[in-house]
């Protein structure tokens, strides 16, 4: 690299050339040949942090989201090869998402721009750096002040930088962020008179009540959330309890003990009335009388007693927490919706002890921002656009005419990392490090500050914006020559110096190894309870009614952000896309839902391709009938119909946003704000789902109890006799005996060889109580092990090779659950824990590395077999491929590589991201879960090179590792202190298919149903 | 779990012979090994010389027999990582350096391979060695466990007695699994499957 500063000092890095063995690559199983010719390339110069063979750990931070997360990055030879949560880190402790696990594939991505390129006609061609920056200056100097520039970055020293040099060059910056929380921070203002967004405290809710915020699907801080939703609502001899007001149940939503299916937009008149059953007419200044329980419950479309009843236990239940906000509810009024839920935990007394501010994130300008950027450019008042880090023309609906005005702009700078619908549509393209290569920072709220640090040699010949823009800083001159800092390197630390205690240099390895500053996580929950302030609410004038809509379609048409892809953004990484939608379990392409009465009426089958119109347009999309949404709406998700973005995003579904109106004078982008009209079309498509049977049919695969009788420390089959509903007998006197005596006679029969001496026993523990079916256990699988994305055409033939996947489970209110309820009669006898619809049960479903496992006797070359310390051992490499364990596997965890994925599954630059120590599975090899045998291997072999035994706790697999719930334990069974032993002895504890009598290692523990109240 | 947190840190001085002589046991293992019958104990082969001799030809001759076998230098010198990692470390180029900075050869066959050294560390390339024992990649084998457990002839087992090699050669058929199995039955250690394959 020819340039100056910051990838100076990576010289050494650049000779990391690796060791034949572990050098990465698609490296399948190659047989035992000796014939051809490895070489063994060593480094130049030895780093003195890398270690062939040995991961080298980095910390950062995450930036796929505002969250602001911590994460380890982990390298080998140079090379990042997983990202995990940073355990000291107060916002994620230790736990990363799918979307941050994701960054990987960002990094390795086939899409990125691989060096600077210049618009010459239609296309582009590739320049030197020089080249560009001297160009950038040219036109920051022609453009004269009328530079712009449109940044969706976060706050931090880059941020800071960009504003900085943005008004040098005498123009005005936007920050920008599609799916912002600008109606809560407008409601905050009309409430509290606090410009700010406020974090909350789920953890210690008892009582938590979402108005359509989709808090475990990534909404504020998606990890510190869900890691405060599994606290409080997982069962620990209690648990809170959760309902949901929304016309679509999202993950969230499924997740909620009972879901009233409200008329879209009327959520605000439910919050309202319910404060006002809480504080009585005369709260909030009086303005809630006209909100009366009956009289919104026609609005709404639920019954008046459910208000009341909610409304009784939210105030009772001290503290409770009432959240709203999600996109995927954000219609015209969402300010008001926000301003309503305000008031509600203001009358129940949750502000400053569940809803806290002052420790709430930053936010950009929002749309108003945008817009007036919009309008300048419709002027014709900016001569110079440079857009980082944001997508506007993907991510605004085309009807708000970003393109158009784009257009009108004489020159156009993007420094997207790749080649997306925006950069594809301006003149000049600076690709900027991706965070995994670059120095920088984060401020994702106060007190939180994370750094970046480069992990690895940059993957392509990018270069990061900062020095981009301190280099045509001093080629432009003018007022842009104070921007002297040698390298953006060095003006991230001295803007640190000021932070720095003592020495700075020791304060800066310091800060760097821990990945930032931030107070320290066993600290963490109750000082920001104690720093936040209780402001008191105002008396707002409320106009809540019921929204506007566009248009006089027969349905509201609700695009919602994607769990996994968001507002688009994770479009163009294979994991995010083949890892199921928790929701609806599909896969690779977009999806129109509508409720199944609905589909019923207009007689829509499943996959049948309809088609929306709207007045701003049409699309066509196959139909997904889904029973957890209002008769009246249709929902789409966000994240599909790219029209670039690489290979993988390209020409993949259609964007919902296209039906969508212009935002208008709207502070925010109203997502769900017009009405549709559907139309068949007779054709279909066949989804590409990974759902089975939505339904268990009886098989005991997801277990349930009521709350009481988890209490009084039931069992499963306890509770099921006590509802009346006594299970089948598992295993009968007789059957006991036959199975002792094959028992004993396998007991015999292990004392030989091997295992003839005391081993571990690897066994693992789930909690369905805390499991939110987020599936950041997949991903992490998927990262850990090699496993190969098969695409579209292959999950429609059933060919998915995720070895662990997330069951999602339709489950009629439970009876046991309705006894109490039944006999309470009147309202309640209506209405079971989930308001009469299906109550949904997640289950993460792995190889259970049965004791007596059904796949080992039938495989005829000894490749399934089971080891001394208790695995269900898989050999690829004896793997035959008759898939005889396949077909005996009563829970369908093998898969069969059909085809040659591990050629096809990590097209350059995708094959760095594999793991050296797992092997990549060629054609005809059965796989499967392997409870990470690597890592257990690993764990050991340094403890004998330490001269020690295993420590529980010291090492566990990726899924549990990953967990942002902390559902999955997994450890040493035969060790009864270790974790899993003792969480194993719970009375809750069952086995899936325990009367096949396989004796699986994996223990579940069966989630708790928290019925509505008396 | 312990993770081992590294730096980024810009500039830092790139870790030079001291550090790597900080590495190693001493190990008797090159005197205490098997006689090899084709090995050659003359100090005077050239280059030239190479194709007679067993093994793959290397870019540079380099002369384990003189490294390892006269000036009796420590295997772990070179192989920096073997007591650490599953990887024993090829010795980056600087570690050459370290000492033939200095020392440019007694005779001419040794002084033009030293040359290619010296070129490749000017030019700033890699040496690009020619492997001589490989696993095929579904096999995992930890050097630091192996190395830890046989004590001080662990690396002559497998290896056989470099320090009797001018050229590396493959002695013993390390890539055939009964290679291994003989080796932990006669020491009754685990057979299990997954200890080596995952």
């Amino acid at each position: 690299m020819a340039d100056e500063g910051p990838t100076q000092t990576l010289d050494r890095r650049k000779f990391l050339t690796v060791l034949g063995v572990t050098g990465g690559g698609a490296v399948a199983l190659s047989g035992c040949s000796t014939s051809k010719v490895e070489k063994l390339v060593p480094y130049l110069v030895q780093s003195e942090d890398q270690v062939p063979g040995v991961p080298t750990w980095y910390a950062s931070t995450c930036t796929e989201c505002a969250g602001g997360c911590g994460v380890h990055v982990k390298t080998r030879e140079g090379r990042a090869i997983k990202l995990e949560g940073n355990p000291d880190h107060p916002v994620n402790r230790g736990k990363l998402c799918s979307r941050g696990q994701a960054s990987l594939q960002g990094l390795y991505n086939p899409g990125r721009i691989k060096s600077p390129m210049l618009r010459s006609g239609d296309s582009f061609a590739e320049i030197s750096w020089d080249d560009a920056i001297a160009r950038l200056a040219t036109e920051v100097n022609k453009a004269a002040g009328r530079v712009a520039v449109l940044s969706g970055a976060g706050p931090g020293t880059f941020s800071d930088l960009l504003a900085d040099w943005t008004s040098a060059a005498g123009g005005t910056m936007v920050r920008w962020e599609p799916i912002g929380h600008e109606p809560i921070r407008a409601a905050s203002r009309a409430v509290f008179g606090i410009d700010e967004v406020p974090s909350h405290n789920f953890a210690d809710a008892r009582y938590i009540v979402s108005f359509g915020a989709d808090f475990l699907d990534g909404w504020l801080s998606p990890m510190e959330d869900q890691r405060g939703f599994a606290a409080s609502h997982g069962f620990d001899g209690d648990s809170a309890r959760f309902v949901s007001f929304s016309p679509r149940r999202d993950l969230t939503g499924l997740n909620a003990d009972e879901w009233h299916a409200v008329a879209p937009g009327s959520e605000a008149l439910v919050a309202l009335a319910m404060a006002n059953v809480i504080g009585g007419a005369g709260a909030a200044g009086g303005s809630l009388s006209a909100y009366t329980p009956e009289a919104v419950a026609a609005q709404a479309g639920i019954p008046a007693a459910s208000i009341v009843r909610v409304a009784r236990a939210f105030a009772a239940a001290r503290p409770s927490l009432a959240v709203a906000g999600g996109a995927g509810n954000q219609t015209r009024g969402a300010v008001e919706l926000a301003t309503a839920v305000h008031i509600l935990n203001s009358v129940a007394g949750n502000v400053g002890r569940t809803v806290l501010f002052g420790s709430g994130p930053t936010l950009g300008d929002g749309y108003e921002g945008l817009a007036r950027l919009m309008g300048a450019m419709d002027a014709n008042q900016v001569g110079l656009l440079l857009v980082h880090d944001a997508n506007p023309v993907y991510a605004l609906p085309k009807s708000a005419g970003f393109a158009q005005r784009l257009a009108k702009v004489p020159f156009k700078v993007c420094t997207s990392l790749y080649l997306d619908e925006t950069a594809a549509a301006c003149d000049l393209l600076l690709p900027n490090h991706h965070a995994l290569e670059r120095w920088d920072d984060a401020r994702p709220r106060p007190g939180v500050v994370g750094l970046m640090q480069p992990v690895m040699e940059p993957v392509f010949q990018t270069r990061h914006t900062g020095d981009v823009l301190l280099q045509a800083s001093q080629k432009a001159g003018g007022a842009l020559a104070r921007f002297s800092a040698p390298s953006y390197e060095t003006h991230l630390k001295d803007a640190w110096r000021s932070r720095a205690t003592g020495d700075f240099d020791t304060f800066w390895i310091e800060a760097l190894a821990r990945g930032g500053i931030y107070p320290d996580a066993s600290a963490d929950g109750g000082s920001a309870a104690a720093t936040a302030s209780a402001p008191a609410a105002g008396t707002p004038a409320l106009t809540a009614a019921l929204p506007a809509f566009d248009g006089d379609g027969e349905f509201v048409l609700a695009p919602y952000p994607h769990p996994f892809l968001h507002d688009g953004r994770g479009s163009n990484r294979p994991w995010l896309l083949e890892n199921p939608d928790p929701v609806t379990k599909l896969t690779w392409h977009s999806w129109i839902e509508l409720s199944t009465a609905t589909a019923e009426r207009l007689d829509i089958r499943r996959g049948e391709i309809v088609r929306l119109i709207s007045p701003h347009g049409e699309l066509e999309a196959p139909a997904f009938p889904y029973p957890g949404l209002h008769d009246d709406v249709i929902a789409a998700p966000l994240g599909f119909g790219h029209t670039q973005y690489g290979q993988f995003a390209k020409d993949r579904g259609t964007n919902p946003l296209d039906l969508v109106g212009p935002p208008g004078n709207a502070t925010f982008i109203p997502y769900v704000s017009t009405r549709v009209r559907l139309e068949k079309t007779g054709r279909f498509k066949e989804l590409a789902t990974t759902e089975g049977n939505p339904r268990q049919l009886g098989r005991g695969i997801a277990e349930a109890m009521p709350l009481d009788a988890a209490r009084r420390g039931l069992t499963v089959r306890q509770a099921y006799i006590e509802a009346g509903h006594g299970k089948h007998e598992i295993n009968t006197e007789l059957e006991m005996e036959a199975i002792q005596g094959w028992r004993d006679e396998t007991i015999e029969a292990r004392k030989l060889g091997n295992y003839a001496t005391e081993h571990p026993a690897w066994g693992m523990a789930i909690d369905l109580s805390r499991c939110t079916g987020c599936s950041a256990c997949v991903t992490a699988c998927y990262a850990e092990n090699n496993i190969p994305t098969v695409g579209e055409d292959d999950v429609i033939r059933g060919r998915e090779m995720t070895w662990i996947r997330i069951e999602r489970y339709w489950e009629d209110p439970a009876p046991a659950a309705h006894g109490a309820l039944d006999e309470a009669g009147g309202e309640h006898a209506a209405e079971g824990v989930t308001h009469g619809h299906p109550e949904a049960r997640f289950i993460p479903m792995l190889c259970q590395h049965c004791e007596n496992a059904p796949c080992e006797p039938v495989c005829p070359v000894y490749a399934a077999y089971h080891t001394a310390d208790g695995l269900n051992g898989q050999v690829y490499n004896r793997c035959v491929g008759t898939r005889y364990c396949s077909n005996n596997c009563p829970y369908k965890v093998r898969y069969f590589n059909w085809y040659k994925y591990n050629e096809r599954s990590w097209p350059e630059p995708l094959h760095l991201q594999l793991n050296p120590d797992v092997t990549v599975r060629g054609r005809g090899v059965m796989e499967k879960c392997t409870f990470c045998v690597q890592r257990i291997r690993g764990a050991q072999h340094q403890a004998r090179v330490e001269n020690r035994a295993l420590r529980d706790g010291e090492f566990t697999t990726a899924c549990a590792q990953a967990c942002p719930s902390d559902a999955i334990v997994f450890g040493d069974m035969r060790d009864p202190d270790s974790r899993v032993a003792q969480i194993r002895s719970n009375p809750r504890g069952y086995h899936v298919l325990e009367d096949t009598n396989v004796r699986p290692a994996v223990t579940y523990l069966a989630k708790v149903l928290h019925p509505a109240e008396a | 779990m312990t993770r081992r947190l590294a730096l980024f840190v810009g500039g830092a001085a790139v870790a030079g012979i001291a550090g790597v002589m900080a590495f190693g046991a001493p190990s008797r293992a090159q005197q205490a090994g098997p006689a090899v019958a084709d090995s050659i104990a003359s100090t005077y082969l050239a280059a030239s010389d190479t194709a007679d001799l067993r093994g793959p030809r290397q870019p540079i001759f380099f002369r384990h027999d003189l490294h390892a076998g006269q000036f009796k230098m420590q295997c772990q010198y070179c192989h920096y990582s073997v007591n650490v990692s599953p990887e024993p470390g090829i010795p980056s180029v600087e570690t050459c350096m370290g000492c033939h900075a200095i020392v440019a050869g007694s005779d001419s066959g040794g002084r033009a391979e030293i040359r290619k050294l010296r070129q490749a560390w000017s030019e700033k390339k890699p040496i690009e060695w020619v492997r001589v024992h490989f696993l095929p990649r579904h096999v995992h084998f930890p050097h630091q466990v192996h190395v830890g457990a046989m004590g001080p002839n662990a690396c002559a087992t497998c290896h056989g007695d470099v320090s009797r090699m001018p050229q590396v050669f493959k002695v013993n058929n390390v890539n055939n699994m009964g290679w291994c199995i003989s080796c932990h039955v006669e020491r009754q250690v685990t057979r299990d499957c997954t200890a080596c394959h995952y």
